[in-house]
């Protein structure tokens, strides 16, 4: 699993690079960012976790590199978003439209919904092929049918038929899945494709998705809250806090030596089958609305270890001599 | 298609129901139909032939199976007031009320709905604040009066249009409008809701992650989606036409259906205003049974699994 782990530095450049992203929600004439200065690089054939909170910020920039923001009331404000060296912000809707489902696809958190209910699965599949390929219905329609298997939908021939509602939860998120990989993408975002499952069929989706992102070497933006997926799929993982990336490490450096407060109040909150403890422990608090952002570190009023300077001053993502990436004055060492 | 036999089955039922309430209704609403067939001098012996023949005295159900009995063998009878074959009323003035019936249904949906679009796509902006002060003014309005305002305004006034009449383009065009203004001010609303809640749906950003031009997404999709609850409901506005028709053709002289009821129930003309109302009850109930296969074909969600 670590053999895909790239560092900031020197080697192949990133596939996808976000660089210095602010997203901002209006409200009443105010404005308020919820994503604020967010660098992120993805490099080609790994699988990249985005993990945080509810709210923190993670779907707005997936929604971001899709172009797919609710706007109004959200936009992004400033920043810059590489794909293989083109600025996706700068893109106008056409050539946008072509990068979807083509070089970047995503897939969302509810199959239930996410699917259009009035039409069947294969006319969804063969009119997205058909928006981006040159293909005769026939052909399209044969293309679905071979993706629908490969992504593991049982008897997918008659499939091609069925209305979503007739599906299973899992059956529906294959479909999801077919739907972004059928024209192999160079990308796969996935905002929580498991968090709507079924605990048993959660396994079976996260397994699809890695063989997936192995047999098509592609890239992968796994954007979940659930660390214990993380641990299991990820090769680099960044957190976010608050509209911020707080952390970002190789998943084993990660999990073995957090370095910021929030990613090691994380780590305690998980239940450990080889430590007894009566209760689990959480982070106390909660994160800060956007129109009440403490001026100094957003952490500082949920950490232990803050310090004067977390109060007044914004720390900035440290690159230590380790190569280790946080954003934190006071970083203490983990003790679980 | 078990939907469907059970839609029809309900349907007779409701027919035959309806049937045995107008027959009813009729008897009990007072007044005499002997009264107009016989001359004002006529003595009470003969008053009371005329009742013996038209099977007057007989009881209720005896009187309710005859009817039923010759409207089966194909005799729809005469008109009591001028000895017209009702087969022949419904003939002439069906066709004319077919006519008024089906500019109005085309209003309400060839209107309503592109109105009901355009106020959605242009949500806040001043298409929709104009489209929907219309459609409430529409809502608000009763037909009657709409209909004496616009032969005021129409007519009267501005002289463009005749105020009644029969069967040309010209005079069709204030009772049509007339009969379709409410159905299509709820279908105005009714699109621009369902497109609205259908726009905010979580497959429409599938859609486009899908890399589906905008104009796909809304026109295929999201107004595929929103064209369920309109067809469901277009029995309820096929209804409401068929109603309003009544009121709409009496005002105007619009010789139909309607009109020959309204004359009939005055009249007391028993077989015209029995068999007429049977005949305007049956078209409502096909065109929501018409409603009913039709939601099904658009909501494949009600087709078996």
């Amino acid at each position: 699993m670590t053999e895909n782990v790239h560092h900031a530095g020197p080697g192949p450049g990133p596939l996808l690079s976000i660089r210095e992203l602010h997203t901002s929600v209006s409200t009443r004439g105010e404005s308020f960012d919820v994503v604020r200065n967010l660098n992120l690089d993805i490099y080609s054939n790994e699988i990249l976790c985005l993990v945080g909170e509810s709210g923190c910020g993670k779907s707005i920039t997936a929604l971001s590199v899709m172009g797919l923001l609710p706007t109004p009331p959200v936009r992004v404000g400033s920043g810059e978003i590489l794909f293989k060296g083109t600025d996706l912000l700068k893109l106008g809707k056409r050539p946008m439209r072509k990068i979807r489902a083509d070089a970047i696809s995503m897939i969302f958190q509810d199959p239930l919904t996410s699917l259009d209910p009035v039409f069947t699965v294969g006319s969804l599949i063969t009119e997205v092929i058909r928006a981006h390929r040159d293909m005769g219905a026939h052909d399209a329609r044969e293309l679905a049918g071979d993706v629908l298997a490969k992504v593991g939908l049982p008897d997918p021939a008659k499939r091609l038929d069925s209305y979503p509602h007739q599906l299973s939860g899992g059956m529906r998120q294959r479909v999801m899945i077919a739907l972004a990989l059928v024209l192999d993408p160079d990308i796969l975002i996935a905002d929580e494709p498991t968090t709507a499952l079924d605990v048993t069929v959660q396994a079976q989706i996260l397994d699809q998705l890695m063989h997936e992102q192995r047999e098509r070497h592609m890239s992968m933006l796994l954007i979940t809250h659930d660390l214990a997926v993380v641990a299991a799929v990820a090769d680099r993982v960044a957190v976010m806090y608050a509209g911020e990336i707080v952390e970002q490490a190789p998943v084993d450096q990660l999990f073995d030596d957090p370095r910021h407060p929030y990613t090691q109040g994380l780590l305690r909150a998980l239940p450990q089958v080889t430590v007894k403890r009566k209760r689990l422990d959480p982070i106390p608090g909660l994160v800060p609305p956007p129109q009440m952002m403490p001026p100094g570190c957003r952490f500082s009023p949920r950490c232990p270890h803050a310090i004067e300077t977390c109060w007044n001053e914004h720390p900035d993502l440290t690159d230590t001599t380790d190569n280790r990436i946080f954003r934190c004055f006071n970083p203490q060492p983990f003790t679980s | 298609m078990k939907r469907v036999i059970a839609r029809t089955a309900y349907m007779v039922i409701v027919l035959v129901l309806s049937s045995i309430a107008v027959f009813y209704a009729i008897r009990l609403s007072g007044g005499d139909a002997v009264a107009a067939r016989v001359p004002a001098s006529a003595s009470a012996e003969e008053r009371e032939a005329v009742r013996e023949q038209l099977g007057l005295n007989d009881p209720f159900h005896q009187q309710y199976f005859d009817y039923v009995g010759s409207i089966l063998s194909g005799d729809l009878g005469n008109s009591l007031t001028n000895n017209a074959r009702i087969s022949t009323l419904i003939a002439e003035h069906g066709k004319n009320s077919l006519i008024l019936g089906v500019a109005a249904f085309v209003l309400v949906f060839g209107l309503g709905i592109p109105l009901g679009l355009l106020a959605s796509l242009r949500r806040n902006s001043w298409w929709d604040g104009g489209i929907m002060s219309f459609s409430v003014a529409g809502m608000a309005v009763p037909n009657f009066w709409l209909a004496l305002l616009a032969v005021w305004l129409f007519a009267s006034v501005l002289g463009w249009l005749p105020s009644a009449g029969c069967c040309g383009p010209k005079q069709l065009v204030l009772p049509s409008v007339v009969l379709a203004m409410e159905g299509m001010a709820l279908t105005v609303r009714m699109t621009r809701s369902a497109m609205l809640e259908n726009l905010n749906q979580d497959f429409v950003r599938t859609l486009r992650a899908g890399g589906l031009s905008e104009v796909r997404v809304v026109v295929k999709h999201v107004f595929r989606n929103a064209l369920v609850p309109i067809v469901s409901l277009a029995g309820l506005r096929i209804g409401q036409i068929v109603g309003y028709a009544l009121v709409v053709e009496t005002i105007f002289g619009w010789p139909g259906l309607g009109q020959v009821l309204v004359n009939a129930v005055l009249r007391r003309d028993y077989p015209v205003a029995q068999f007429f109302s049977l005949v305007l009850i049956a078209i409502v109930l096909l065109s929501n049974w018409l409603a009913d296969v039709g939601y099904t074909v658009v909501n494949p969600r009600l087709r078996k699994a």
